[in-house]
């Protein structure tokens, strides 16, 4: 009879031993979020939707080197560069991106584009609502990654060009 | 020289005396880094890149300057070479900027690789670096200080390839600096050699700057399009727009050289005012109608023509490519059944063919030029006119002490490195060249190099002054564009089918053409003969196959826009008669080949003429027109093969016909210059006056 009490006991115990486990942790904060009714908190390396980093002039940070493009494993970066003139400078070096598109559609989001670039331009920011009903949205454009110029700072000089330049 | 036996890290070698180390290691596999010694150009021995260790030497030798010896021994990779270059390369880097990622270079840089792959990972330099702001120095070349490694191979390139000697050095130690022949801006022929031969990114072109980067580009092997000397240019293309010519890998007749029309004029393929669109003459003016509308109304009018007995008119290009200048002579004499076809001459071919009839190898190709023991110029300014058979010989003069005769009308670039010049008006050129026997029978194994000052009976007079002399010749006969030559081999002569062959039936000459009120119809494929004539004919319909509005196209019907050579495939022949494949590098809008609205309109007829496919009408010229059956993978393979067009008599032409060179210079190309925004610029650039 003695081992039926003993079950009996040790299992009490062991029942109130997990129910003080449940009962320390709902005095805890709780660790899950409330997205989408409350916005995520990211660490601080997540690598979510890229920005483009301007610097304390203002200017683009990006030269248009093409390095990030060619350390993207699924090509999904496009750029077109063209010069800084004296009265158009978008960046700070010689070149800049006249175009510069991310295929959200094929980015792995593995970061090495960030690795690649030589002027910090390119980084990831923590933008993860990404997903459409539409392929053809999901093209980033530059305007769309680029980061709003700090107050304060110089505006890049853009003067109007003449019409008809190229050809 | 007999060989000699030396060892290089252990290994034995030989080479023969003389030999630079650098050359006999290449040879043999091993590589010694340089940056200022280039094969073909003076020493320099300026970089130091090139050390190596030589027992009982006692310090470092110069590997590009130093000849085999017997017994010598070499150590390339020894620990104090290894340490030479390290130091080396930390003190080019000491000012360099290191603007790799906008550096145009950035990719293809000799230092990048260089200092990849030899170089100290880590610089001890912390001190301020010595800036220089970049210069313009034309609208071709722009110059970086900064980036200089003070190679010289500018200087040299500039000197002695182009025989300009537009570059020098100013200043000395840290500051010194390539500095161009006006002081601030260049007076040159802009030809870029300077650009493509520097190992870094100080020199750099104001067409391709900034625009992309090596890699992302895709790199098409043609040839150039502008005059006849058939160099092969590598064009640089992404997004279907040419965006660089260069020739880097050096594969082709000319090597590295390409003047500034093979370099740079390429931009002609995306100027505004190309034609996009068919264009057909409603109540006397052209509107843009669609393709089928046009051929439809072209083949139409044609049949009617040909169906009422008409007289049709047929004026080819010299720069379509060989199968299509065949098949336009198909259409005309088969198709349409006219024997009216021609197409404008700048050179007296046919007259060279017929006098060296019998001879064997009497056609000199563009490599005999830098081998002759003598090199013969007649009446052409070439370093304009040609200016890769005068880099050739300029080459051979330098490289194995060639005797260069000029005979021309005023004075040439080439009189520089003259045995002796003559000057003598067009029609005496003859006379002058008789008087130089002595001279030339002395210098032996000659080629001979002449313009339109000898044509007719004077081309045979000339060949049998020569013949009298008792030395070996050969001979280029010189003509304007990129496929002058392909013209005449195909038959595109009244009096002269493919191969030179008689025609079954002479026909006009493109000025009787012009001239003949009563022609009904004329059909002129990328010429633009109505420049400097008119057309008598009024009531002639003109259709023309163009890439511009040119004065020809104006007074035509139907405007058929037409892609140029840059944008389609086949092959075309040079001046010394090499032929060569031509690869498409973009699509444009609108366009069409010629070759394909041949093979459209002989549809719209009914006309069995065969497929109009490039490779197909290819393999019929090989089969059909003597001299043209060239072994295909040579052509395949970008390579150039010699045809051999005729060994016999040639008939003679009813009338000898007009024969006269555009004289374009080293800026214009016809009516295609006009459309580069290059050539005009560098024309309209302080200098563009220069007369070299
Ligand atoms: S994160 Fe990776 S996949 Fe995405 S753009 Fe950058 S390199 Fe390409
Ligand atoms: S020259 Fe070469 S090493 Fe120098 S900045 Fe340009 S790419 Fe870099
Ligand atoms: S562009 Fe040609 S001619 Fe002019 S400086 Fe350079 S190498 Fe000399
Ligand atoms: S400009 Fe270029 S080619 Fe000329 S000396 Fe400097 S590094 Fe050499
Ligand atoms: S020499 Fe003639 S073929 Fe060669 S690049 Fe110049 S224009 Fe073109
Ligand atoms: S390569 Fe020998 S010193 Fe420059």
């Amino acid at each position: 009879m003695a081992s039926k009490l003993g079950t009996v006991i040790s299992s009490a115990t062991e029942i109130a031993k997990g129910l003080g486990i449940t009962l320390r942790e709902m005095m805890q904060p709780a660790l899950t979020e409330d997205y989408p009714d409350v916005a995520p908190s990211f660490q601080e390396r997540y690598r979510g939707k890229h920005v483009l980093r301007r610097d304390e002039n203002g200017l683009e940070k990006c030269v248009g080197c093409f390095l990030c493009a060619a350390a993207c494993p699924v090509e999904c970066i496009y750029i077109e560069a063209a010069e800084n003139t004296e009265l158009v400078r978008i960046s700070g070096g010689e070149r800049y991106a006249k175009v510069y598109n991310i295929d959200y559609s094929r980015c792995i989001f593995c970061g090495y584009c960030v690795e690649a670039c030589p002027t910090d331009a390119i980084t990831h920011g923590h933008g993860f609502e990404l997903a459409s009903y539409d392929v053809s949205t999901l093209i980033q454009r530059k305007e769309m990654m680029l980061e709003a110029a700090k107050p304060g700072a110089k505006a890049p000089v853009i003067a109007p060009v003449a019409a008809g330049g190229h050809h | 020289m007999a060989d000699v036996t030396f060892t290089v890290n252990g290994k034995s070698l030989q080479a023969p005396a003389g030999t630079l180390l650098i050359d006999a290691c290449k040879r043999s596999g091993i590589e010694i880094p340089a940056f200022c010694y280039y094969e073909g150009l003076a020493l320099q021995a300026a970089c130091r890149m090139c050390l190596v260790e030589v027992e009982k030497a006692p310090k470092l030798l110069a590997g590009c300057t130093l000849p085999v010896a017997e017994g010598m021994v070499v150590h390339t990779e020894s620990p104090a070479v290894v340490k030479a270059r390290k130091t080396t390369l930390e003190f080019l880097l000491t000012n360099h900027p290191l603007d790799c990622p906008v550096c145009d270079k950035g990719g293809e840089c000799e230092l990048q690789d260089m200092v990849f792959r030899y170089g100290a990972g880590e610089s001890r330099f912390t001190e301020i670096k010595h800036h220089v702001d970049e210069k313009q120095w034309s609208p071709v070349v722009y110059f970086d200080a900064p980036r200089c490694i003070l190679c010289y191979r500018c200087v040299r390139i500039c000197d002695e390839g182009l025989g300009v000697k537009a570059l020098g050095v100013t200043n000395r130690g840290a500051y010194a600096e390539i500095t161009p022949n006006k002081g601030d801006h260049l007076e040159c022929d802009e030809c870029g050699s300077c650009i493509d031969i520097c190992p870094v990114g100080a020199l750099t072109s104001g067409i391709y700057r900034y625009q992309t980067r090596p890699w992302e580009m895709e790199h098409v092997g043609t040839i150039c399009t502008h005059c006849s000397n058939g160099c092969k240019t590598t064009l640089g293309v992404k997004n279907d727009q040419i965006i660089r010519g260069n020739n880097r890998d050096r594969s082709g007749i000319n090597g590295e050289f390409l003047c500034v029309k093979g370099r740079y004029a390429f931009d002609f393929v995306g100027h505004a005012e190309r034609l996009q669109s068919p264009l057909m003459r409603v109540d006397g003016k052209l509107v843009e109608v669609s393709w089928s509308k046009a051929l439809a109304h072209v083949a139409q009018k044609f049949s009617e023509i040909k169906a009422a007995g008409g007289k049709f008119g047929v004026i080819g290009s010299e720069h379509t490519t060989n199968e299509e200048n065949f098949y336009l002579q198909k259409f005309a004499r088969q198709g349409l059944g006219t024997p009216h076809i021609d197409h404008r001459r700048s050179g007296d071919v046919p007259a060279l063919l017929d006098a060296v009839s019998g001879k064997s190898g009497a056609l000199a190709t563009t490599a005999d030029l830098y081998n002759a023991k003598a090199v013969l110029i007649i009446g052409s300014d070439l370093s304009q006119q040609h200016p890769f058979l005068a880099y050739q010989i300029r080459s051979d003069a330098r490289h194995h002490q060639a005797k260069i005769f000029t005979v021309t009308e005023g004075p040439v670039r080439e009189d520089k490195v003259a045995a002796k010049k003559v000057r003598a008006a067009a029609g005496e050129q003859l006379a002058a060249v008789m008087g130089l026997a002595e001279d030339l029978r002395a210098a032996g194994d000659l080629v001979v190099v002449f313009g339109d000052s000898i044509q007719g009976s004077a081309v045979g007079e000339l060949v049998s002054f020569i013949d009298s002399l008792g030395v070996p010749a050969k001979y280029v006969c010189l003509v304007d564009y990129a496929n002058s030559r392909g013209a005449l081999d195909m038959g595109l002569a009244p009096h002269l089918g493919p191969g030179y062959h008689a025609a079954a039936q002479t026909g006009m000459s493109l000025s009787e053409m012009l001239a003949d009120a009563t022609l009904d119809a004329l059909w002129v494929v990328g010429s633009n003969p109505l420049k400097s004539a008119k057309l008598a004919s009024e009531k002639a319909f003109v259709v023309v196959q163009e890439l511009f509005l040119t004065e020809t196209a104006q007074r035509a019907d139907v405007v058929l826009p037409a892609a140029s050579a840059y944008e389609k495939s086949g092959t075309v022949t040079n001046v010394c008669g090499e032929a060569q494949r031509l690869r498409k590098a973009v699509s444009v809008m609108g366009a069409k080949a010629d070759l394909d609205i041949f093979g459209l309109l002989a549809r719209g007829m009914r006309l069995d003429l065969g497929q109009a496919a490039p490779d197909k009408v290819f393999e019929e010229i090989r089969t059909s027109v003597h001299g043209y059956n060239v072994p295909l993978p040579v052509i395949a393979t970008g390579g150039a093969a010699m045809t051999a067009p005729v060994n016999g008599r040639l008939p003679a032409a009813a009338q000898p016909p007009a024969i006269q060179s555009a004289r374009d210079s080293l800026f214009t190309s016809g009516s295609l210059g006009r459309y580069s925004k290059v050539l005009k610029t560098v024309l309209e650039a302080p200098g563009g006056l220069y007369k070299p």
